[in-house]
């Protein structure tokens, strides 16, 4: 459960005030908003990469408002996708596993099942620039879910994508919104999560 | 003669279409502008006899020189790094009050004659100095030391790693690293992990800057340290001493040493591709 309560932030010209949201478990909400209206700023507030002025995070009950982000059970999948270009694929998704100190074999067997489940287990070997825009979305995805955040946070995933890799990829999305995350899915195009989405909030 | 002018005619007709008069102006002053820096250089090596610099290899003193120069600047280079990488970093990321005079101060050295440089390293480590007091506490005495030698290399070279870790450091996507972070690193381990592997053909540049600027430094060192002899300073001392002929030699030798650490260095920052 995500919970925003009053948060309020500046930074240039944009100003955010008094935002509540509240996410039950397993939502999928759609932070509907224009481009430049900060619907990127607000991930980056609850995924902790920005510091709060005013206002309070909860996730699951716990307050996160001051935890920084390696502590918080979020995961966020940014636009450009933001895959380590000096690791191998195996090695993107392997990372958040290898720096939690966890055992050479699990790693790899968690590696293999993640990507054997979003069909990218051929391209381990691969570096992220050979990739195709979806396989890094997939890669990118696959690193993010490896640790099981409770809130996925997404940021214009479907928008870089063409048509056809769209709807593979918004089914994709479903898949990952069956199994019980919580989801919010930042974008411009309320047509892209009118399938996804059991909830939409608009942001100006 | 008919056809060598025909000949002739194609041939320029051949050159003024590949070549504008722009290009051809361009190409001139770039050749003459390599000339110039090859040229010296050239006449420096055809102009020594291999025996003499057979000998010069074996020449205890020249050994010597060149393992302090060597040495003193590779350690200082690696110390200078542990202050520099951080100070590069935050350079890099760090909005801040006064941020384009801590610049200004980074690039000082860059600006400051060597031997006012030397002077201001003497002053820091001189026995009435906070530092020449501690040292002297211990029964030691920094000028003249390779301690000196290796601080007046580090004072003028140390803005040449600083800048260029710093444009590497710019060049790394933010975002890599806040992706790193959400995905539950440290600050410290993005810096480790992400940051610095980035960066990594950036900051090997700046420490082979670091380390060439460093080995051949004479303006300062010599004011700080005439003995032991670095190399340049001993190439000064056998020039005024015994004359060009006997410097020459030295100074062959001390280039080719200079240009294959450099092409050594480089080779082993060039990044590795795999697809």
């Amino acid at each position: 459960m995500l919970v925003c309560k009053d948060l309020e932030y500046k930074v240039g010209d944009f100003h955010l005030e008094n935002f509540f949201l509240i996410l039950e478990k397993g939502d999928y909400c759609a932070l509907l908003g224009p481009s430049g209206s900060g619907k990127t700023v607000l991930l980056e507030l609850i995924a902790g990469l920005r510091v709060l002025k005013k206002g309070t995070i909860l996730i699951d009950g716990t307050d996160c408002t001051f935890v920084p982000p390696q502590r918080r059970p979020v995961g966020i999948l940014f636009q450009d996708y933001a895959l380590f270009p000096h690791m191998s694929v195996f090695d993107n998704i392997a990372w958040p596993l290898v720096i939690r100190n966890m055992k050479k074999q699990e790693v790899h067997e968690m590696v293999v099942r993640f990507a054997e489940d979003l069909d990218i287990a051929r391209h381990l070997d691969r570096m992220p620039e050979s990739l195709s825009g979806g396989e890094k979305q997939r890669v990118a995805l696959a690193r993010t879910l490896v640790i099981h955040p409770k809130v996925l946070l997404l940021d214009e995933p479907l928008s870089a994508l063409d048509a056809p890799l769209r709807d593979q990829s918004a089914l994709l999305l479903k898949k990952v919104s069956d199994t019980g995350i919580t989801i919010l899915h930042v974008t411009h195009d309320p047509s892209e999560v009118r399938m996804l989405a059991n909830r939409q909030v608009a942001i100006t | 003669m008919v056809f060598l002018i025909f000949v002739l005619k194609n041939k320029m007709m051949h050159l003024r279409q590949n070549y504008t008069t722009v290009r051809l102006v361009f190409l001139f002053l770039s050749g003459v502008m390599l000339l110039f820096i090859v040229a010296p250089l050239l006449g420096l090596f055809f102009s020594t006899s291999l025996p003499a610099l057979f000998e010069t290899m074996k020449d205890p003193q020249v050994k010597g020189s060149i393992g302090l120069t060597l040495g003193v600047s590779a350690l200082f280079t690696v110390l200078a790094g542990f202050f520099a990488l951080p100070l590069a970093y935050v350079m890099a990321r760090k909005e801040f009050r006064g941020k384009a005079f801590v610049q200004g101060l980074i690039d000082i050295p860059i600006v400051l004659p060597h031997s006012a440089a030397g002077i201001a390293v003497l002053g820091f480590i001189a026995r009435d100095s906070a530092l020449g007091k501690l040292a002297e506490a211990f029964g030691l005495n920094l000028v003249g030391s390779p301690f000196a030698i290796g601080v007046a290399m580090a004072f003028v070279s140390v803005p040449f790693l600083i800048n260029a870790a710093r444009d590497g450091f710019q060049a790394v996507p933010e975002r890599l690293e806040q992706a790193a972070r959400s995905l539950g690193a440290s600050p410290f381990r993005v810096f480790r992990q992400i940051s610095l592997p980035l960066a990594r053909p950036s900051v090997i540049t700046g420490l082979v800057l670091m380390f060439a600027r460093g080995m051949s430094e004479f303006g300062a060192v010599v004011i700080v340290a005439y003995h032991p002899m670095t190399t340049p300073v001993l190439i000064f001392d056998r020039f005024n001493s015994y004359g060009l002929e006997y410097a020459k030699p030295v100074a062959v030798l001390f280039i080719i040493l200079c240009i294959a650490v450099f092409m050594v260095l480089r080779l082993l920052g060039r990044k590795k591709t795999k697809v």
